[in-house]
């Protein structure tokens, strides 16, 4: 099954190149380069799956490329429709002797464990994705026939595959959603809405199948769907519908962007870009940069080796210095590896943004910039749900009906935006809305209802936008179909600052409200500080520790006898000693005995709360790769993973927030 | 080569070859399917509030892999550790998916075929040092007696009650 799959992810690329601009100004070496690989890859595989006549085109396709480079700008452009329509033939051929070749070996298995899903998934996935962001081109600007022909190649690709993996709906869908486009295609069939609808409903479906799919591979016991419901019929009528209208005598048909949308995937960056990508699984990058991780331990214990420094040999000094570049080098590659462009959650947004417009009785724009700002994947994917709780609040509360726009003298049509940038090892991304902005004192009035501030309390006009992230809050006083869930912005700052980032409103009545998301560019690197108490080592994030201080008599007090505290500056902080944070598992090792005094107080902070923990040495600062500790031990409380230290030993990460939130200080105020 | 390796342990899984070590007096086999490797003792970092038989988390080649005690896991008394005493890293589940974990023995010594025959239930025994659940079969081969360990049971995740599931119990009683 690999085979027949990589022979129409071959195909699919040749296809792609051959009618990409780079090729039809007759040039680009390695553009050329990487077609002439293809087809020769191409030509193989269809020799191992003995499909001669396939085998037969793409060598032929070899050739007229070969002819045409030729002569490079004489009879180059000429050739240019022959070598398009060459390679379409090679593809139809393919797909016709692989379907052949099918059929006559055993019927496809539906849907089995141990089916290769993966293929399927990783590939129709990247398809789904690109029909999306073309769809919504399409409909934008419908005379597009890039748009139309990218979607009949993506529908096209998509059938192959489900034909492939045995899964028939999803085929049929596919198959007939490729007719419906090959008519825009060839100019029979106008775009319309209601074609768009009905193809965002098939990209819909097949992108619950592939969900489905990908459960399976993992192993779990889910069925393939196999029920398109109306689907199908609408698809069929719309066929027969020769008015070029996709319209049909059925209930209209929804279609609303899945929750859980197929995944982004990481290798989706690059290829927007058209530059050459290649599609790796994600635990082989981590375990690649987990192995860099390694290396530069090594590498540094080499270099640090005290034997060989004796050597005194400027040979070797040379040869380590160099050696110690290349690895962090390396390790700066490896970690960019993980980050990928922030572009495609904005595209996700686009497609909840068109169905939250329809739904809606507003008239609104989507403005996209700095699609390019790369972050890690993490990052990206948990970035999706907040912004498309604010995209929602944005359309929903933030822009007006078109009439009181009008009467506000403002343009019919609202303007949403939604934009990234850098900023020094951060990312910022902004929402922002051209709207009514928020109503301040509406804000307090109900902030005073829901008890969150005093009646009569003074508060500066920031301070009262920043009321609407307290939990409980919401500004909506109907609730709405769209936007009133229960969700509030409370919701969107948690998530922000779990992924350890910032969120701020900005508003101006009449003009529009701001939201700006900070976030950094990964989670996988923080700068931490390296602490010891007796034998072990643990790591504080460095953005947590507020100041570290050796405490002189007056600091250390003790309340009741049996809690201590450390009075700063007239602030009383609760000491934590970490021995007793050790105590309670069977490996502390406990100094017992050693008073507060004699100990290092490292001040430490998560939301309003101040301990300080009481250790015995602060050895550094330094960055660290945060790691899992793994499923098996499951979360312990106080623990936020590990890292592994210069030495190659592991340190224990300390999780604050919930360190404090369990020993229960009420003290810090 | 990763897939090679794979089926060659699922083969010998089939072919019943088991890895033998000791715990003390006791012998113990487990399936080398589930095997991935064998370390010798090393630093453990230790994990606070973590289970009484987990000793704590190492790196295993740039992986934080959690390492537990076997003797405290199964029941037996702990002891200082001899010189043949190792860390086996083994599977959680056949399929892979999860991260290992490895497990300190006192010593491994040798790989061996055991055949179905071989094989006896043992509801019995279960009833002195060791918790119930962590062997039900035993085998005889060549005169020995090996106690075949259920790995699903010990691989399992901590049974103690974690730290974090107190707390609703406490607001119970509160209110009761």
């Amino acid at each position: 099954m690999q085979r027949e799959a990589q022979l129409l992810r071959l195909l699919q690329a040749v296809i792609g190149s051959v009618f990409t601009p780079a090729l039809a100004r007759g040039g680009g070496g390695s553009h050329h380069e990487e077609l002439m690989a293809r087809l020769h890859e191409t030509a193989a595989c269809a020799q191992e799956l003995a499909l001669a006549g396939t085998e037969e085109a793409a060598r032929h396709l070899v050739a007229l490329l070969e002819h045409r480079e030729l002569e490079p700008g004489g009879r180059g452009g000429e050739l240019r429709p022959e070598i398009e329509q060459r390679a379409e033939q090679l593809q139809a051929l393919a797909e016709q002797e692989l379907e052949a070749r099918l059929a006559a070996s055993a019927p496809p298995a539906p849907a089995g464990p141990g089916m290769p899903w993966g293929d399927f998934v990783f590939e129709a996935r990247e398809h789904l994705s690109n029909i999306e962001q073309e769809l919504l081109r399409l409909e934008n600007s419908p005379d597009d026939p890039e748009a139309v022909h990218a979607l009949f190649r993506s529908f096209h690709t998509i059938k192959g595959l489900a034909a492939i993996a045995g899964t028939e709906t999803a085929r049929e869908v596919a198959h007939q959603t490729e007719n419906l486009l090959d008519e825009v295609r060839s100019g029979t069939r106008a775009v319309s809405s209601s074609l768009i609808d009905l193809a965002l409903a098939s990209a819909d479906f097949l992108g619950e199948v592939v969900a489905a799919a990908d459960l399976l591979d993992r192993g779990e016991t889910v069925e393939i769907p196999e029920d398109a419901g109306e689907l199908l019929d609408h698809l069929y009528c719309a066929m027969q519908n020769q008015n070029g209208e996709a319209t049909s005598a059925l209930s209209p048909l929804q279609p609303r962007a899945p929750k859980a949308a197929a995944g982004p995937t990481a290798a989706r960056a690059a290829a927007g870009k058209g530059q050459s990508a290649v599609k790796v699984d994600t635990s082989k990058l981590d375990q690649l940069v987990d192995l860099v991780g390694e290396l530069v331990i090594a590498q540094s214990l080499v270099q640090l080796d005290p034997a060989l420094a004796a050597l005194k040999d400027p040979k070797t000094a040379k040869n380590l210095n160099q050696l110690g570049r290349i690895t962090s080098e390396l390790q700066k590659t490896a970690m960019s590896l993980r980050v990928v462009p922030v572009g495609q959650t904005f595209r996700r947004m686009a497609r909840v943004f068109r169905d939250l417009v329809r739904e809606s009785n507003k008239q609104a724009v989507l403005e996209t910039a700095g699609e390019d700002a790369e972050l890690d994947r993490t990052i990206v994917e948990q970035l999706a749900d907040p912004l498309m709780h604010m995209v929602r609040n944005a359309v929903d509360h933030g822009l007006e009906p078109p009439e009181d726009r009008v009467k506000a003298g403002k343009p019919m049509d609202g303007k949403i935006r939604l934009s990234a940038t850098h900023q020094s090892g951060h990312v910022v991304i902004e929402v922002s809305d051209d709207g009514r902005g928020l109503d301040q004192d509406r804000i307090l009035r109900k902030a005073v209802q829901r008890g969150l501030v005093k009646e009569g309390a003074q508060l500066s006009p920031a301070e009262i936008l920043d009321l609407i992230f307290e939990p409980g809050f919401s500004t909506s006083e109907q609730v709405t179909a769209i936007s009133g869930r229960g969700v509030g912005m409370d919701v969107v700052k948690r998530e922000i600052e779990r992924l350890r980032g910032r969120v701020e409103v900005r508003s101006e009545t009449g003009k529009g409200t701001t939201f700006l998301l900070r976030v950094p560019l990964t989670l996988a690197i923080i700068d931490a500080l390296v602490v010891k108490h007796a034998d072990n080592r643990f790591i504080l994030p460095l953005f947590t520790v507020r100041e570290i201080l050796k405490p002189r008599g007056q600091t250390i007090h003790s309340v009741e006898g049996k809690q201590e505290v450390a009075l700063l500056r007239d602030r009383i902080v609760p000491i934590l000693r970490i021995d007793k944070l050790l105590a309670s598992g069977p490996n502390g090792a406990v100094s017992e005995g050693r008073p507060s005094e004699d100990l290092v107080l490292v001040v430490v902070e998560s939301g309003p709360r101040r301990v300080a923990l009481a250790l015995d040495e602060v050895l550094g600062k330094q960055e660290v790769v945060i790691k899992s500790l793994g499923d098996w031990l499951g979360r312990i409380h106080g623990v936020a993973g590990g890292a592994i230290l210069g030495d190659g030993s592991v340190g224990i990460i300390l999780d604050l927030d919930s360190l404090m939130g369990r020993e229960g200080y009420g003290l810090a105020a | 080569m990763e897939d090679i390796a794979q089926t060659m342990r699922q083969d010998l899984q089939g072919a019943g070859k088991f890895l033998a070590f000791w715990l003390g007096k006791e012998e113990f086999a487990v399936p080398v399917g589930r095997i991935r490797e064998i370390i010798p003792w090393q630093e453990i970092t230790p994990v606070p509030q973590a289970a009484a038989y987990v000793l704590g988390v190492i790196n295993l080649r740039g992986k934080v892999v959690p390492v537990m005690d076997l003797r405290l896991r199964l029941g037996m008394a702990g002891q200082d550790r001899g010189l043949r005493a190792c860390i086996v890293v083994m599977q959680p589940d056949a399929k892979k998916t999860q991260s290992p974990i490895g497990v300190v023995v006192d010593g491994v010594s040798e790989v061996l075929q055991i055949q179905p025959g071989e094989v006896e239930e043992t509801a019995s025994l279960s009833s002195g040092w060791m918790h119930l659940g962590y062997v039900n079969q035993i085998a005889k081969s060549k005169g020995k007696v090996k106690l075949l360990l259920e790995m699903d049971s010990v691989l399992a995740g901590p049974m103690e009650v974690p730290a974090d599931a107190e707390e609703p119990e406490l607001a119970g009683a509160a209110k009761g």
